[in-house]
């Protein structure tokens, strides 16, 4: 992989910053930003609803955007990739369309993002109990599987401290509960090879901002017969096959889940993202931000205290930290005035996670393919420097 | 600490940006909390203090470890900063309302300096000014007003000080609003060293005197003061103008010139002027209390009203 032509795809790396907060929204290159143009200056019109060029040239485009995408990620049909804003609408739409019943179980880690957390917590009126086990913890998830869990809801990897969950084990496990299994890879699938039918998940929800597309734009999948069984979260236009004054007729999926004029423009410029992330490889860029994770943990060890573990390889492409007693915030703003480098500070969501072990938050640096060894030292010589004031 | 600073800034430029409203309003929740004793819990101050380390360590690691140990110390030293500018800056905002300039009553700004060392030794100089200063008299130099009136005004004028002209309306409109409750005395301090002629112009008001045309002829030289300094016509042929225009007996007028008959009252009035310690025009002594320059009507009025009140 040549990371340096790669950089070069990054309009804004010209700027001549650090950017290392991929785990909050990555950059885009070139390629999808003219992608996003191009929707805009070539066919602005709306799709599924009107029969002239300009629409069906959307229809062909977003066609071709969610065939790429399931072909990323290997789904069965492209009727089961759901566009949706990002992770977290996934996420409600499985809250709300499940059919989740009073006396059901909701199994979630112990680190889930609040975009995880709460629309289990706003289901609890409906007599839905929401349950926790620890993150990664296999023997505690068995404990707590039994015949009312009737979905588990977890992150594959912890946007908190990067560590990723055994979820094949956690699917097959859930599977023989009888319980379905909703993935929140808003972390996972930007990073690293996620095949959805090997894996065999029912459900997995993601983000396009994190992974080179446009922001407002993600991802819901959900098996077809599953699918098909769901209500509709959201309703109204292009949902419907017909409507009388009392009553409606549900399209099939996606459609019946896509409510409303969609976001033509994220939806091509994901389906380009994607086209771009394949291109590289996935195994590829999950080993280049390994490599740089490890050089920066192995200088830094001993002198920040390190969330998740101080093993690199089980930290993909994350480095979350606090110096001594020294604010997140403070670090992330001294960071980014002294050396341009931009990094996240805070509980990242996670308020949950932080709140029980009595901590303010942490800083968190996240790399992805477009960072390079240079980024890597330059972070590890500020970080020193910002070590040596305490 | 930093917070209280933080409220003055932003909270000066909220005035103009509403993009600095939140900050101010931050600001001052952080002061509130202070205040009260308790901690600021907006992280205003940590963002600050983070800010401003951060941009020094791009610099210099050193200082910037120097500035986050101390931040607390440089904090109140700036807070102090801040409060005795803010101090300053009222004062200054109360003596511009008052004699309108930044500096107050002894204002140097804006009038005709006499050069005291101009052909004279230091030691000169010393002997002149040593010993107390004596206050000013009236003499027997012309006066509008009555002579028990309660306030009397003297000016130290220069016919050639363009101040001691915009002196001039200041002291009409003084004597239309307070008619017969003051005095006005003009004595005569003409800097020859920077103005041409001067005492030339002030020994011709005189000579104007002896023929009951003083007030005429003063203030026709103060309002033709142009055409003579600015070079358009011989200072010689615009006081004998100015004469004629004034219905002088030019006979007399031209004698009592000609022969400097009041070079010694000129003198007297400088003398006078330079011990009651006048070193430029125009000065001003209301009953005994100074206003140098031609400063707004204002601090006029409230020295003659608090004298009146006496």
């Amino acid at each position: 992989m040549n990371a340096e032509k790669i950089r070069k795809d990054f309009p804004v790396l010209a700027k001549g910053i650090t950017y290392l907060d991929s785990a909050c929204q990555s950059l885009r290159p070139i390629s999808v930003i003219d992608k996003i143009n191009e929707y805009y200056k070539e066919y602005p019109g709306c799709g599924g609803r009107s029969y002239h060029s300009i629409s069906k040239k959307v229809d062909e485009e977003v066609t071709a955007a969610r065939k790429i995408i399931q072909k990323f990620f290997n789904a069965k049909k492209q009727e089961e990739i759901i566009f949706t804003r990002n992770t977290t609408e996934g996420i409600n739409l499985v809250a709300n369309s499940l059919g989740l019943k009073e006396g059901d179980i909701v199994l979630s880690s112990d680190k889930e993002h609040n975009s995880n957390l709460i629309p289990w917590q706003m289901l609890a009126k409906n007599g839905i109990k929401h349950e926790f086990y620890t993150f990664g913890d296999i023997a505690d998830f068995k404990s707590k599987l039994n015949k009312n869990v009737k979905l588990i809801a977890t992150g594959q990897t912890s946007n908190m401290d990067g560590t990723t969950q055994p979820v094949q084990e956690i699917i097959k496990l859930a599977h023989e509960n009888k319980s379905l299994v909703l993935l929140d890879g808003a972390q996972s699938a930007p990073h690293k090879p996620v095949d959805f039918r090997k894996l065999d998940v029912d459900f997995f929800a993601c983000s396009g901002h994190k992974m080179m597309a446009p922001s407002g734009i993600g991802m819901l999948y959900g098996k077809y017969e599953l699918l098909e069984k769901m209500n509709p979260f959201l309703t109204g236009g292009e949902t419907v096959e017909d409507s009388t004054y009392e009553t409606c007729k549900f399209l099939n999926p996606p459609e019946k889940f896509e409510a409303g004029l969609q976001h033509y423009a994220g939806i091509i410029g994901f389906g380009e993202a994607v086209r771009y992330l394949s291109k590289i490889g996935m195994e590829t860029i999950m080993k280049h931000e390994l490599e740089l994770n490890r050089k920066i943990t192995a200088a830094l060890a001993g002198k920040i205290s390190i969330l998740g573990t101080d093993e690199a390889d089980k930290r993909g492409s994350i480095l979350s930290f606090n110096i001594g007693k020294m604010d997140p915030h403070s670090i992330a703003i001294m960071l980014d005035k002294s050396a341009k480098i931009m990094i996240r500070s805070g509980a990242h969501c996670v308020h949950s996670w932080f709140n029980k072990h009595n901590l303010s938050g942490s800083a968190r640096a996240s790399l992805y393919v477009y960072n390079n060894e240079a980024d890597a030292e330059k972070f590890i010589k500020e970080i020193e420097k910002i070590k040596s004031l305490s | 600490m930093i917070c209280i600073i933080a409220l003055v800034v932003f909270g000066i430029l909220a005035i103009f940006s509403a993009s600095h409203r939140p900050l101010a309003k931050e600001a001052f929740e952080c002061v509130f909390l202070r205040l009260t004793l308790r901690k600021c819990r907006t992280g205003l101050d940590v963002r600050l203090k983070s800010q401003i380390v951060g941009s020094i360590m791009g610099k210099s690691p050193t200082t910037a470890k120097f500035v986050y140990k101390h931040f607390e110390i440089f904090s109140w030293a700036l807070v102090i900063l801040t409060v005795l500018s803010l101090a300053y800056t009222a004062y200054g905002g109360y003596n511009y309302y008052l004699y309108g300039n930044c500096y107050g009553p002894e204002d140097t700004g804006g009038f005709c300096i006499y050069n005291a060392l101009n052909g004279e030794s230091v030691t000169e100089l010393q002997t002149q000014t040593e010993g107390e200063l004596e206050k000013p008299t009236p003499d027997t130099d012309p006066s509008i007003g009555p002579v028990d009136a309660k306030v009397t005004i003297i000016e130290f004028g220069c016919y050639s000080c363009p101040y001691s002209r915009q002196a001039q309306p200041i002291v009409q409109k003084l004597l239309d609003k307070y008619q017969n409750k003051i005095r006005f005395v003009y004595r005569d301090f003409p800097i020859d060293d920077i103005h041409k002629m001067a005492t030339l112009h002030s020994e011709a008001a005189n000579c104007a005197l002896e023929q009951n045309k003083f007030w005429e002829y003063h203030d026709k030289l103060f309002t033709t003061q142009e055409v003579c300094t600015g070079g358009e016509e011989d200072p010689l042929v615009h006081i004998m103008k100015i004469a004629k225009e004034t219905g002088l007996d030019m006979t007399q007028f031209s004698e009592c010139l000609k022969t400097r008959k009041y070079k010694e009252e000129v003198e007297n009035d400088f003398q006078d002027g330079i011990k009651a310690g006048v070193h430029g025009t125009p000065t001003f002594f209301i009953n005994g209390r100074t206003i140098i320059g031609p400063k707004p009507i204002l601090a006029f009025e409230k020295i003659i009203d608090e004298e009146l009140k006496k």
